[in-house]
């Protein structure tokens, strides 16, 4: 993520976009090279917030950028329409509502197949443009005699013509666009993007709508594309046809890769490097057509060996020279002197519930039923527990724990039944709504957000409780969020990770991200908090402080525990349910359970009757 | 207007595109199933068979030398990619695969430029499938004629070694279950390496035996590549039958719309593409797991 | 010389410590069975021995040669199997041809012949893809596959779990022949009564700790051990 000194990269970026046109020229840059490597900046900061922080790898921006140019020119060629600025915003938003509705279709699918999705709208834009549209655009001919800007304000008239003059309108829209840009990624908006990177899967399940904030980049992505296409069209005084080609999408991915990605300034970067390489290699080495080549291998070899481009390659740099490796936590888990923290009071945010106060059982599972095919993993449970109480689920091989706990997390639909929590029905509902609601998990494996700190871990977790499944809030900085800090911090205590709030989630040791694991949950302040396995693989000594630690966090809170460790089990929970081959055997107290003879014999599968008295 | 002898035409047209499309397609498909790694350097493989075929062709004047050499070269290309390259790759997240076939692509098509120039090269087809044929009701160029059966003997051979060969045997079990197969005893790397080597020998003989209907260019590559996408997508990610059944509707979609409007082929494509997306997300013959 | 000597071994799952200090070792035409909970380390112990899982440090000796940390398929080729607790068998491969497969880099193999003659059930099916079986058919198609090999050891991961107790018996038979025939086996298990009918040496984990090692016979006049570390 970005430096938190404030206004500092702005500063830099008008300090640097200022001495530029002084600077540039002794470098050997033409100033029409540099507003082409502007433009593609521009285009490629609506990418980065895609690719780079929501990690969604599109081959498709050509399509976006080639509509808001042709819209934009069309209307001041071809429309008469005088006013270029307006001719771009315009056009922005035609590129902007495509993107939404592209995006509807491409979003369906992720990965591989988004992927293949993007190219292929590449290249329908691109033939769709050249043929029936061309009317419209000129086709193969694109459309000439696109104006430059000018504006009339009254007492005198500023008419930017091209070269260093229109450098100014260029930068002046560069700026602009970092500056939003840097206020989207540091919003809530932006920290939901980086978690969907990095594990969609939680980000949904803490209570994000991913589907809509994936949706919201695309757009941005399209939005930037269209500006920066209109521009285009304003510096060659001329809308090419080949802004729809997917080279076009294919340059700026490599630029992009080769700057750095989610850095925000890589595609500015990578852009220098492309424009410059092209003009060095072609001129001064006169290698001719073979720029491209060179620019290719020098682009597969980044990929192979330095993940995140020249700006990560100077970050590495400067993290080696400064010592800041030094903080790597030690194998062995750090001792612990001080005992765990006295637990604060209950969360300081009470989830709204629809109706009054409820005392019945916090979750009420009848006949709950899952049939997968032939094979039937749970039958006809009815299971039932008390607020505030402390349960544990128990079960030999085969009885449907897991299958079990996913119906209540709702991650599974079961095939027949009813889930009623605190009185409410959520049968079927997904997991994101269920979060929201209130009912929470904590995972057996760690799902955590691996390139993030545990600071910003819990503040995903706590933004979604705090904002609900969806809110566009991009211009809204962190701070603003009313309560972040304090629910963040209250989860930091709860969990005892507050020493180590800002280190990196792949710094911390598996005790820490084990907490960590715990704290995701707990930041939604979840009523009733479900915990899968929480003493996997864990030494006897973690064991013991993990024990301690969900003594701690049970107050003021439900818990379902499903663990296979009795005796670290027995020692926390207050009643115990045992199930077998899918169906309820029996529930009591710790006590009544381990007396229980027929819990013996599904354990002990009959063998107790051979052994002799 | 629509004619009769028209329409059949383009039928036969689509015929053509579909099956090539298919035996491409192929190729894609079980490389990602096996391997889960989309190459996205398939089009420039496609291209690359073409031009070898084309050099092999200038030195020896025969074109079945010229499309065994293109399929061999391309094969080669293939193993040596993945053995150096794609085979670090595996434990990399997605986007850095499809990144670096990407780049591999874009290096494959400069260096082809660079050694042939941009302009069209001419691969004349073999003297057998010269001039038209006369079917009665119309006329056919013989050679694209020729190109079906080339093709469909081409899947036929896919279909023999995948179905009824132990390799092909492997190579289905290695689609499902990779790691299974390695504790069987077999070295599934070297699986990998050998199914890399059979999807990109597809699309370099697909290449080649296309060569003689279009002229070469360094780009041809890329339309290709994004048909191929849709045929995947349509037809469901590793799967064999699903290639061919996507390609041949991507083949005729493409051919039947060219007949009214040329240019709104792809928009048809698209939109058949985004109609299975929405009614049956993993493809018309997919399977679930693969994302 | 012990056919399979393990040091301590440990294994992760992730950042998950699973195994910890394992110590264990298998003699020729011994049947060891492993005890212990769910998530206690059973699974992931077979693993290790198989190479699916690499231990993190700890030795693993077969056959005298070191195996740890070598790829499965390299250790298949050494004459070890392992017969996954989810099956995994091809589904869309068939019976036939599941079998075979297993076979192809197999120095010895057992024919088809002796295959259909254990297990008459699969021969019946030898045509039907994978995912055309019951349950306990692909068990046994998995038992099947192990063999193929003529391995000088199967491991077996919970091969009777979610059985019908009829076929159970039949396995447990299958089972029997083969250890009267000499084959060395590893048994995870937690059908109690199927591994006392099998094994003659048994050691308990718990918590990724082996705990307790002794004869099969022994462990029947122990019930405190059994309820202690597998019961409630």
């Amino acid at each position: 993520m970005l430096k938190q000194r404030p206004f500092l990269i702005e500063t830099l970026t008008a300090i640097g976009l200022i001495v530029a046109p002084f600077v540039l020229p002794h470098l050997g840059f033409a100033p029409n090279t540099v507003n082409r490597i502007l433009v593609w900046g521009l285009f490629g900061l609506g990418f980065d917030i895609l690719f780079g922080f929501t990690g969604l790898l599109s081959f498709g921006q050509s399509a976006f950028y080639g509509t808001g140019g042709f819209v934009a020119a069309y209307l001041l060629t071809r429309a008469g329409f005088s006013n270029v600025l307006g001719a771009l915003i315009i056009g922005m938003i035609a590129a902007a509502a495509t993107g939404y509705l592209i995006g509807l279709i491409a979003l369906r699918r992720t990965g591989i197949y988004f992927a293949m999705i993007t190219v292929a709208i590449a290249e329908v834009f691109f033939f769709v443009e050249f043929n029936p549209l061309s009317d419209f655009t000129g086709g193969e001919n694109g459309l000439p005699g696109v104006p430059t800007p000018s504006f009339n304000l009254g007492f005198t008239s500023i008419h930017f013509t091209n070269g260093w003059s229109l450098y100014q309108f260029i930068a002046l829209c560069y700026f602009i666009g970092v500056i939003i840009a840097l206020r989207i990624v540091r919003s809530p908006v932006g920290a939901i993007f980086s978690a969907i990177r990095d594990n969609p899967l939680r980000a949904t399940a803490v209570g994000h709508n991913i589907h809509g904030y994936k949706l919201t980049a695309f757009v941005i992505a399209a939005a930037y594309a269209g500006f920066a296409g209109g521009l285009l069209g304003v510096l060659q005084a001329f809308m090419p046809p080949d802004a729809f080609t997917f080279d076009t999408s294919g340059q700026l991915v490599m630029q992009t890769a080769i700057g750095g990605r989610g850095t925000l300034f890589g595609p500015l970067v990578g852009a220098t490097v492309w424009l410059f390489l092209q003009d060095f290699l072609q001129s001064a080495l006169g290698l001719g057509a073979a720029w491209k080549l060179v620019l290719g291998v020098v682009f597969v070899l980044l990929v192979c060996f330095l993940r995140g481009g020249i700006i990560g390659g100077f970050v590495d740099l400067y993290h080696l020279v400064s010592g800041k490796r030094a903080g790597k936590a030690a194998e062995t888990e750090e001792t612990e002197v001080e005992t765990p923290q006295q637990a604060p009071p209950a969360p300081l945010q009470a989830k709204e519930v629809a109706h009054p106060v409820y005392s019945g059982p916090i979750l009420k599972a009848t006949g709950l039923t899952k049939r997968y095919g032939g094979l039937v993993a749970n039958s006809d449970i009815d299971f039932s527990v008390d607020q505030g109480e402390l349960r544990g689920i128990i079960g030999p091989n085969g009885a449907g724990k897991s299958t079990f706990f996913k119906m209540l997390t709702c991650e599974v639909p079961p095939t027949s039944g009813q889930i009623m929590f605190e009185g409410r029905d959520i049968t079927g509902l997904r997991v994101t709504d269920v979060c929201q609601l209130g009912l929470t998990k904590s995972y057996q494996v760690n799902q955590l957000f691996t390139g993030l700190t545990v600071r910003q871990n819990l503040t995903i977790a706590a933004l979604a409780e705090l904002r609900g499944k969806f809110r566009l809030d991009l211009f809204r900085s962190l701070s603003g969020v009313k309560g972040l800090t304090e629910q963040v911090e209250h989860t930091l205590a709860l969990v005892n990770l507050t020493r180590r709030a800002d280190t990196p989630v792949s710094e911390l040791a598996y005790g820490e991200k084990r907490r960590l694991e715990i704290g995701l949950a707990l930041a939604t302040s979840p009523r009733l908090l479900l915990l899968d396995e929480p003493l996997a693989g864990m030494s006897p000594r973690e064991r013991v402080e993990t024990v301690k630690l969900l003594k701690s966090i049970a107050r003021g809170r439900t818990m379902i525990i499903i663990d296979h460790d009795m005796d670290s089990l027995f020692e926390l929970v207050e009643r115990v349910t045992v199930l077998q081959e899918g169906r309820v055997l029996v529930s009591g107290t710790p006590e009544e359970i381990k007396n229980n003879a027929a819990v013996q014999e599904a354990y002990l599968g009959g063998v107790h009757g051979e052994i002799a008295a | 207007m629509i004619s009769w002898p028209n329409l059949v035409s383009q039928l036969f047209n689509g015929l053509a595109l579909g099956a090539l499309l298919a035996l491409i397609s192929s190729g894609l498909t079980i490389i990602y199933g096996t391997l889960g790694v989309l190459n996205l350097a398939h089009g420039a493989m496609f291209m690359i068979g073409g031009y070898a075929g084309f050099v092999t062709y200038q030195y020896t004047e025969s074109f079945i030398l010229a499309v065994i050499a293109g399929s061999l070269f391309v094969m080669l290309l293939g193993v040596v990619m993945e053995r150096v390259i794609i085979r670090h790759f595996y434990h990399r997240p997605h986007e850095d695969q499809l990144l670096v076939t990407f780049g591999l692509g874009i290096c494959f098509v400069e260096l082809v430029r660079l050694l042939f120039s941009s302009q069209s090269q001419i691969v004349p087809p073999p003297a057998l499938f010269q001039g038209i044929t006369n079917l009665g009701f119309m006329f056919y160029p013989t050679y694209r004629l020729a190109v079906v059966g080339i093709v469909a003997v081409a899947l036929g051979a896919l279909f023999i070694i995948l179905y009824r060969t132990r390799l092909g045997m492997i190579v289905r079990a290695g689609i499902e279950d990779s790691v299974m197969v390695d504790s069987l005893g077999i070295n599934v790397y070297r699986v990998f390496m050998v199914v890399f080597g059979i999807g990109a020998m597809a699309a370099g003989f697909a290449g080649i035996v296309n060569a003689p209907v279009v002229s070469l260019t360094p780009g041809i590559g890329d339309d290709i590549l994004v048909q191929t996408f849709v045929v995947v997508v349509i037809g469901g990610v590793g799967s064999f039958p699903g290639a061919i059944l996507g390609g041949l509707i991507a083949g005729e979609i493409i051919s039947v719309t060219s007949m009214f409007n040329p240019g709104y082929a792809y928009v048809m494509l698209f939109a058949a593409m985004t109609l299975v997306l929405v009614v049956r997300p993993h493809g018309l013959l997919g399977v679930q797991g693969r994302e | 010389m012990s056919l399979i000597e393990v040091n301590g071994l440990n294994s992760y799952y992730g950042d998950s410590h699973i195994l910890f200090d394992v110590a264990m070792h298998v003699e020729q035409h011994e049947v060891v069975a492993l005890l212990g909970r769910n998530g206690a380390g059973k699974s992931t112990t077979l693993k290790s021995l198989m190479g699916v899982v690499t231990p993190r440090s700890g030795s693993v000796k077969f056959d005298g040669i070191d195996i740890a940390g070598r790829r499965s398929h390299k250790i298949a080729q050494a004459g070890m199997q392992l017969v996954h607790e989810e099956r995994r068998i091809f589904g869309s491969l068939s019976v036939e041809e599941n079998i075979l497969l297993a076979g192809i880099t197999a120095p010895k193999r057992w024919p088809l012949g002796r295959i259909y003659e254990m297990f008459p059930r699969l021969k019946e099916r030898r045509n039907n893809r994978g995912t055309e079986l019951s349950g306990g058919e692909q068990q046994m198609l998995a038992i099947a596959r192990a063999l193929v090999r003529d391995p000088k050891i199967v491991l077996l991961d919970e091969p009777f779990e979610g059985l019908a107790p009829v076929i159970v018996h039949d396995l447990v038979k299958a089972c029997r022949e083969l250890a009267a025939a000499g084959q060395t086996i590893v048994l995870v298990e937690q059908n109690l009564a199927a591994t006392l009918a099998l094994a003659t040496r048994i050691y308990i984990i718990n918590n990724g700790h082996i705990v307790h090692e002794g004869p099969a016979q022994e462990l029947k006049a122990q019930p405190e051990l059994l309820q202690r570390y597998l019961g409630v």
